[in-house]
């Protein structure tokens, strides 16, 4: 029995490192981070960034985003429009508090990467893709969101812009 | 007399303006809110001095074209227009690094009226013959 405690520490220990490889490539969101939101009027940001990023440039296929952001957090810089922007007619922040993105394939692109994934917004699921870099130490990315496909305030399709450039900036730190 | 009339602008922005550094203060220590990237001691100086300088032309010219009811279509004119710049501050969007647009209108709504205090309150002072 005691010949097996050697080989035993052995398989725990490349078990062990081999869990630690994997833990190295997931990164922690820093503070600075910024997710806006431009369609003219109204313009923004959100904040309450939170979720795992594991993301290895050498291994896309095990690198995977699933992040949230706080609803009732939107800033437009107006207090009147931050109020209807987390009322039933839009964003309906009490039933619907977090808009979250889980990603299911990443892949390389010519000017970075690409994220593949789930935008779920307003209780509605759509496939989405956002381009994005890596610089080492800061994602970027930007996509365009139209807001009556997640069916927020469709009563009202000119009232305020309907598509959104949706523009991430996160600094990221092991 | 211009020169009376400038005068009694000059001394409302100052009373104006002092007013509104210590509401600005007093607002701040109530809500930890921060507006000093719009509002602050440089920014509410300057718009009294020039809510306050504009009012001296608009009433010197009222005054003068109408001799009897002049300063009391300057006054319902001041009023009125102190009112439906209420607006300014609830419709305004602020940098987005304010984090609490909300408490802006709080702040910034009766500082709208202190132009128009100041020069009622300091109009005895600067009685007589403004034309």
């Amino acid at each position: 029995m005691k010949k097996l405690i050697y080989p035993a520490a052995a398989v725990a220990l490349f078990f062990a490192s081999a869990f630690t490889v994997i833990k190295s490539q997931d990164w922690k969101i820093a503070e600075g981070y910024s997710i806006k939101f431009d369609g003219g009027d109204p313009s923004g940001e959100f904040g309450g960034l939170k979720g795992t990023i594991s993301f290895d440039a050498n291994d896309l296929a095990n690198s995977r985003f699933s992040t949230s952001i706080d609803v009732a957090s939107i800033n437009t810089g107006n207090g009147m429009k931050n109020t209807h922007a987390k009322s039933e007619k839009w964003f309906d922040a009490a039933k619907y508090p977090t808009i979250t993105f889980t990603s299911s394939s990443i892949a390389k692109t010519a000017s970075g990467y690409a994220a593949t994934g789930t935008l779920d917004m307003h209780g509605v699921q759509k496939p989405v893709t956002i381009p994005f870099t890596f610089d080492g130490s800061t994602f970027k990315g930007s996509f365009e969101v139209n807001r009556m496909d997640y069916n927020v305030n469709t009563a009202e399709p000119a009232h305020g812009s309907q598509k959104f450039k949706v523009d991430i900036t996160v600094p990221v730190s092991k | 007399m211009f020169k009376r009339a400038f005068f009694h602008g000059l001394a409302a922005s100052v009373l104006a303006a002092i007013v509104g550094i210590i509401y600005n203060r007093i607002y701040f220590f109530a809500t930890e809110a921060d507006f000093s990237k719009v509002l602050n001691i440089g920014s509410i100086t300057g718009i009294s001095v020039m809510v306050c300088m504009l009012a001296t032309f608009i009433y010197f010219g009222l005054a003068t074209w109408l001799k009897k009811t002049g300063e009391i279509v300057f006054n319902l004119l001041f009023s009125i227009i102190s009112f439906a710049c209420v607006m300014i501050p609830i419709s305004i969007s602020l940098p987005l690094s304010i984090k609490t647009p909300e408490l802006f209108p709080g702040l910034a709504v009766p500082m709208v009226f202190f132009p128009a205090l100041a020069w009622y309150t300091l109009k005895p002072l600067f009685t007589g013959s403004n034309r």
